[in-house]
């Protein structure tokens, strides 16, 4: 993917339009910028061409590391409304609003979900060999059970009609329409994982971004952690993990689509696992990708499981 | 469970998540240190910046450029003319847990490693990763902050075929290195390749002549050149380079010296004597953008804290703000005699540096520093400093001293 990548999607703004009778122009009712791009596809699907959307981090990027730049100021300090996930998964947040001077409404994604407190304070990251640890006492990765992005939808339809309120009619029939998308999703990945025997169900991942996904479906995501904060992920905790995973019944591991796949290669190598593909955890794909779309996300992310997970 | 949709103003939130607080026993501790480099003795000075007074000084073999790494825990001092690089823990150092970082303050040292060479000249950290060039030499070396801190430099090599006045990147396991102008290796390098630290190449060599001046910001690092910017990015820890050309729009000229955001992703740099060219790479082309200066620049700083902002000090005596957003100058203080751009390159003139609260600016000709409030934009305090004080960085920040 080429980095110099786009920040802005422009929506069509027609200029010519504008009927002095017409409830709605054409022009974008509402500025919105998502801060990822799991949020910019929900805020998609709620808003249509009603919204002029701005995604600050793109596909395939690690939101806990990201670098905001002087575009995303400039889109915040422009919108009417900012949506995050929260429970501090936007560590950028904080000095992005302060550049911006923005008075936009920031609404928090993730308020009246049901969250998971995070046993361990908080998960690792990897950039190449070296862990980063992201400290958040409640688990900021609410988005892999449905019925959390459920919540989320909800949360953008009432943020997008208190905003606009000449087009809540419309917000609320995509969010019906969408519910219902994510409603039968919900039910495909329930009904796709039941086939898996007891057995079968636990893998590693390269960082804890799945303790919904378990909690909702009903697997075992192991992670590399234990280190002190100070550390890399070294030969010795890896040795420990490994000592873990014989007597775990681990099936396999999986790379993640945003950081590098080397630790958990590592990984599959010296515990002789096999490696069960990418899964993506904290980001969508680009449009060419497997995973442009939150719900296709969630099917490729099932996809991968079963075909590595299903006995041979 | 939370209960309602907390439809909050960014600002209520902005002052929600600075005072995010550590736990209750600990309590908030704040350092700042300036290391002053002196032009007319070569020595290196040690302030605290808070209450403006020297906690140390150390004899060094000639005048020194000085470089602080990113973690804050080491400065080193380049001393072109005399071959040596030596190095100093600063003796602050952070301990980032996600939600808030440890601070752990000691009197700063000199430590008894140094490196020697033909002619040292850009130095490049990133992540604790080193590469100091050596402009008579035809191998780069590249090292870790923690092996200078521990006392033992492991150094490894990377060919750069001739000796010339170039640069390298470091990273873990490869490192981006200029290229010598094959024709006359004295004369600016001609582009930029990825190389191991077995003597592999990797990729292609990516065009870029004239190629001088480098800055990190965020996930990035650039190199200029005459006809823009190698933007290097990492993919799965290997460098690769993309070329982002000037565009059309922007006049005849080139940045030659550059600087990284940090806590913002763009680049600032020199554009001509007495313009600056901010860039944001996400942008493409349309990420450039002219700032133009009442007369010539003499340095220019960004400041990590308040990223929006950097600082430009001219030839008249002047520090400005710069917005990087509107690229505009929004605030200018006269602080200085006047500083004439003609002559040496290397006489001293001021340099700035951002500590905290304060933009610190050094004035060889009235041996002192001056300290200006960075909120309000106004000289709060000044400190005389014998001798000709001309580099500046400074280190040092806020965090959670704890009590056991
Ligand atoms: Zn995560
Ligand atoms: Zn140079």
């Amino acid at each position: 993917m080429g980095l110099l990548r786009a920040v802005f999607t422009p929506l069509l703004v027609s200029m010519a339009a504008l009927s002095a009778g017409a409830a709605r122009a054409n022009e974008p009712a509402l500025k919105v910028v998502a801060s990822f791009s799991i949020i910019e596809d929900f805020a998609n699907q709620i808003g249509g061409d009603r919204i002029a959307l701005t995604s600050i981090v793109g596909p395939d990027s690690d939101t806990h590391m990201y670098e905001p730049t002087p575009a995303d100021v400039k889109a915040v300090a422009q919108a009417d409304i900012v949506l995050i996930n929260g429970l501090m998964f936007e560590g950028f947040l904080a000095r992005l609003i302060e550049a911006s001077g923005s008075d936009a409404e920031i609404i928090t994604l993730t308020d009246n979900a049901e969250i998971l407190q995070d046993p361990q304070g908080g998960h690792y990251h990897f950039i190449g060999d070296k862990a980063v640890f992201h400290a958040a006492p409640e688990d900021p990765h609410a988005w892999q059970s449905v019925s959390n992005a459920q919540v989320y939808v909800s949360n953008i339809a009432q943020a997008f009609c208190a905003a606009d309120t000449a087009g809540c009619s419309a917000y609320e029939a995509n969010q019906q329409r969408y519910s219902a998308t994510l409603a039968a999703l919900d039910d495909d990945i329930r009904e796709q994982l039941s086939a898996l025997p007891e057995s079968r169900r636990t893998a590693v991942v390269a960082h804890h971004a799945f303790r919904y996904f378990e909690n909702a479906y009903g697997l075992t995501f192991l992670a590399p952690q234990g280190m002190s904060t100070e550390s890399e992920a070294s030969a010795a905790n890896v040795a420990g993990l490994i000592d873990d995973l014989q007597a775990q019944q681990v099936s396999a591991v999986f790379a993640e689509n945003i950081s590098s796949s080397r630790l958990v290669e590592q990984i599959a190598t010296e515990a002789e696992l096999p490696m069960g593909g990418t899964l993506y955890s904290d980001a969508l794909s680009g449009a060419a990708g497997p995973a442009p779309t939150y719900e296709a996300m969630m099917r490729y992310n099932v996809a991968t499981l079963m075909s590595a997970l299903t006995p041979p | 469970m939370k209960k309602r949709i907390l439809a909050r103003s960014i600002a209520a939130l902005a002052v929600a998540i600075g005072s995010t607080s550590a736990y209750a026993h600990d309590e908030g501790a704040t350092e700042w240190r300036l290391f002053v480099a002196d032009q007319a003795s070569p020595t290196v000075s040690v302030i605290d910046a808070t209450e403006k007074a020297l906690i140390d000084t150390y004899e060094l073999s000639g005048p020194a450029a000085l470089h602080r790494t990113s973690s804050g825990q080491t400065v080193f001092a380049v001393q072109g003319s005399q071959g040596r690089v030596s190095a100093i823990n600063t003796g602050i150092a952070f301990h980032d847990h996600g939600d808030h970082a440890d601070i752990d303050v000691d009197a700063p040292e000199r430590l008894d490693i140094e490196l020697t060479g033909e002619r040292p000249a850009h130095f490049v950290e990133q992540q604790g990763y080193i590469a100091q060039w050596f402009d008579g030499e035809d191998e780069a070396r590249f090292f870790t902050e923690n092996s200078v801190l521990e006392g033992q430099p492991e150094i490894r090599t990377a060919n750069i075929e001739a000796a010339h006045h170039g640069v390298a990147v470091p990273y873990q396991h490869h490192a981006v290195v200029s290229i010598a102008n094959p024709d006359d290796a004295s004369q600016r390098p001609i582009g930029a390749r990825v190389v191991d630290f077995e003597g592999n190449h990797v990729g292609e060599d990516v065009a870029c002549p004239g190629l001088h001046g480098s800055a990190g910001s965020g996930s990035l690092y650039a190199l200029a050149c005459q006809t823009g910017l190698l933007i290097i990015s990492t993919q799965d820890g290997t460098p690769e380079i993309e070329h982002l050309a000037y565009p059309a729009s922007l006049p005849e000229g080139s940045a030659s010296t550059l600087l990284g955001g940090k806590g913002l992703q763009y680049f600032i740099g020199n554009f001509g004597p007495d313009r600056l060219v901010i860039i944001d790479p996400s942008q493409g082309e349309e990420g450039f953008q002219l700032v133009q200066l009442p007369t010539r620049r003499v340095h220019f700083a960004t400041d990590p804290i308040r990223p929006r902002f950097a600082y430009v000090f001219t030839e008249d005596g002047q520090l400005h703000k710069v917005d990087v957003l509107s690229g505009e100058l929004t605030q200018s203080l006269r602080l200085t005699g006047p500083y004439s751009m003609d002559g040496h390159w290397n006489d001293p003139r001021p340099r700035i540096a951002v500590a905290g609260d304060n933009i610190v600016v050094t004035d060889p000709a009235a041996e002192k520093l001056h300290f200006v409030d960075a909120n309000s934009f106004e000289e709060v305090d000044e400190m005389p400093l014998e001798g000709k004080p001309f580099n500046i960085v400074a280190v040092g920040g806020s965090g959670v001293s704890h009590h056991d």
